[in-house]
């Protein structure tokens, strides 16, 4: 038994160093074909996240027609609060939202020299739960809001919601179906290629059922010669991704006007690398196991 | 040895490769098989170690029926039979010590037996100095010698030639024919396909005739 494991072993490395073009040929096929389905899950996978950091804009502001006294104001922010749908709360008043236009205009500050203070009008700004920050939920807080509010005007970018709930599901049935179309191609191209390193060695595989080699005798080194092929496949894929990450799409994709100064891109987790990895040694052995399916006829 | 019971072989309606075929061959005999190209030498030898299931009748190897025989029992069966081809069917990226090794390695058996062993039926065969050379550094007459070596290797019960000696000249098929000899001597039993009338000549032994699928003669040497 040991005396086979080990012959198992030397016969699949002495195969690869025997075919040093097929063997290549084989791993670099399995590395593209990783690396191109793992970009492409990475691609999904921070865009939707950067689209979630999109709805942490999403909040409910309530300009009032009139500006609440100073001592009701506390009283006001807690009833708000209590909204179930509400994380949090912000008191803009007329001074402070002058402020905020002031430091806005920067330079142009100027501008308002001599201008009332109160010309802005004093607003809520409600933060929304995670959870409400969909169409449903903000219309529940509007509601509310009317009720308990002198309300003058209203801003929640209702359409863009509308917009960005319909972005986020397509984006679900895109990755989905082009992930599962990359993850067949990616299989068709290393089946084939390993069936082609299987033909060139089809007289190796005639002779041995010749003098008597098992089936099993047969394909376990041709198996293992797969998986470590695979292996090798999946850590390259593994290299050259982590590499391409961070000199390339992390550096362009920050520049990116899109992406919010401290939003970290996500790269695999640990978990994410290893399945990598052990899918080039599925893939590997299951490439190798139906190709020699046609070849090993005794 | 071997015993064969009306055995016909089609390859399709109207190509018969072997017809309605019934010998025997005893233990340690030595026989020729001799026709015409197409005369069905390569089909009948190929039933033999059941590359080939004959389309009727039925073929017995050491007592062991093999037309009915499961795949996974075929290895078994072909590790009593040495197979000797004319093309030599070796393994161009493996040394000649690694081509006759395999046979054995195939079977399983332990690492130090295989070198003895290897090592022992090549100086029988006269290539033991030529351990580490790949086939094709080789003449043909040395290639033959390294594919019988490759056969002889696992003590065969059966020896089965198709044409051994096709593409080599005189002198080298003599060498050749005198390692079949000594394999016959050591009590393997021979079958030796070939349309080399000289060799019976030279080496006179049983000669089955197929003519068309046929067997059309069959002559023991006191016979001739």
């Amino acid at each position: 038994m040991l005396e086979n494991i080990r012959y198992f072993i030397l016969r699949a490395l002495r195969n690869m160093r025997q075919w040093p073009f097929l063997c290549s040929a084989a791993i670099l096929t399995m590395a593209v074909a990783l690396a191109t389905v793992a970009t492409f899950f990475l691609v999904v996978v921070n865009v939707e996240q950067l689209a979630q950091r999109w709805t942490r804009e999403v909040q409910v502001v309530a300009y009032l027609d009139q500006a609440p006294k100073q001592q009701n104001v506390q009283s006001l922010i807690n009833q708000l609060n209590a909204f179930p749908e509400v994380i949090s709360v912000t008191y803009v008043s007329q001074k402070d939202a002058f402020q905020r236009f002031r430091s806005q205009l920067g330079d142009e500050a100027s501008l308002l020299e001599g201008i009332d203070s109160k010309l802005l009008p004093a607003s809520f700004e409600l933060g929304i739960r995670p959870e409400f920050r969909n169409q449903d939920g903000v219309n529940k807080v509007i509601e509310k809001l009317e009720n308990t509010l002198d309300v003058d005007d209203l801003r929640y970018g209702q359409k863009w919601l509308e917009r960005f709930n319909n972005f986020v599901s397509m984006l679900h049935y895109v990755g989905l179906i082009l992930g599962g179309f990359l993850l067949l191609a990616a299989l068709f191209i290393v089946s084939n290629t390993i069936k082609l390193t299987l033909y060139a060695r089809r007289d190796e595989l005639e002779i041995m059922a010749l003098v008597g080699a098992t089936m099993r005798f047969i394909k376990v080194p041709f198996l293992l010669e797969g998986a470590i092929q695979g292996l090798l496949g999946g850590l390259i894929s593994l290299v050259f991704l982590s590499l391409s990450f961070t000199f390339l799409i992390s550096r362009s994709l920050n520049s990116f006007w899109l992406t919010p100064t401290d939003f970290n891109l996500l790269f695999l987790t640990a978990n994410q690398q290893l399945i990598l990895v052990l899918s080039g040694v599925v893939l590997g052995t299951l490439g190798s196991l139906s190709s020699l399916r046609r070849f090993v006829r005794i | 040895m071997i015993q064969l019971y009306n055995v016909t072989k089609r390859y399709s309606s109207d190509s018969v490769a072997v017809k309605d075929l019934t010998l025997q061959i005893g233990k340690g005999e030595f026989v020729y098989i001799t026709g015409a190209s197409g005369a069905g030498k390569t089909t009948f030898l190929r039933m033999l170690y059941a590359a080939e299931k004959p389309t009727r009748g039925q073929i017995l190897i050491d007592n062991r029926n093999v037309t009915r025989i499961r795949t996974s029992q075929v290895p078994s069966l072909r590790r009593k039979i040495g197979v000797v081809f004319q093309d030599f069917k070796l393994l161009q990226s493996r040394t000649v010590y690694e081509n006759v090794a395999f046979a054995l390695e195939a079977q399983g058996k332990k690492r130090y037996e295989v070198s003895k062993k290897v090592y022992q039926t090549l100086k029988e065969v006269g290539l033991e100095h030529r351990l580490q050379r790949k086939p094709l550094e080789l003449s043909g007459g040395e290639q033959q010698r390294i594919a019988i070596a490759r056969a002889l290797v696992v003590d065969p019960l059966i020896l089965l030639a198709d044409e051994p000696s096709g593409n080599l000249d005189q002198d080298v098929t003599l060498d050749i024919m005198e390692l079949f000899k000594r394999a016959n001597a050591r009590g393997t039993t021979v079958l030796l396909a070939t349309h080399d009338h000289s060799l019976n000549q030279r080496f006179p032994r049983r000669v089955l005739t197929l003519d068309q699928g046929r067997l059309v003669g069959d002559q023991h040497p006191l016979q001739v």
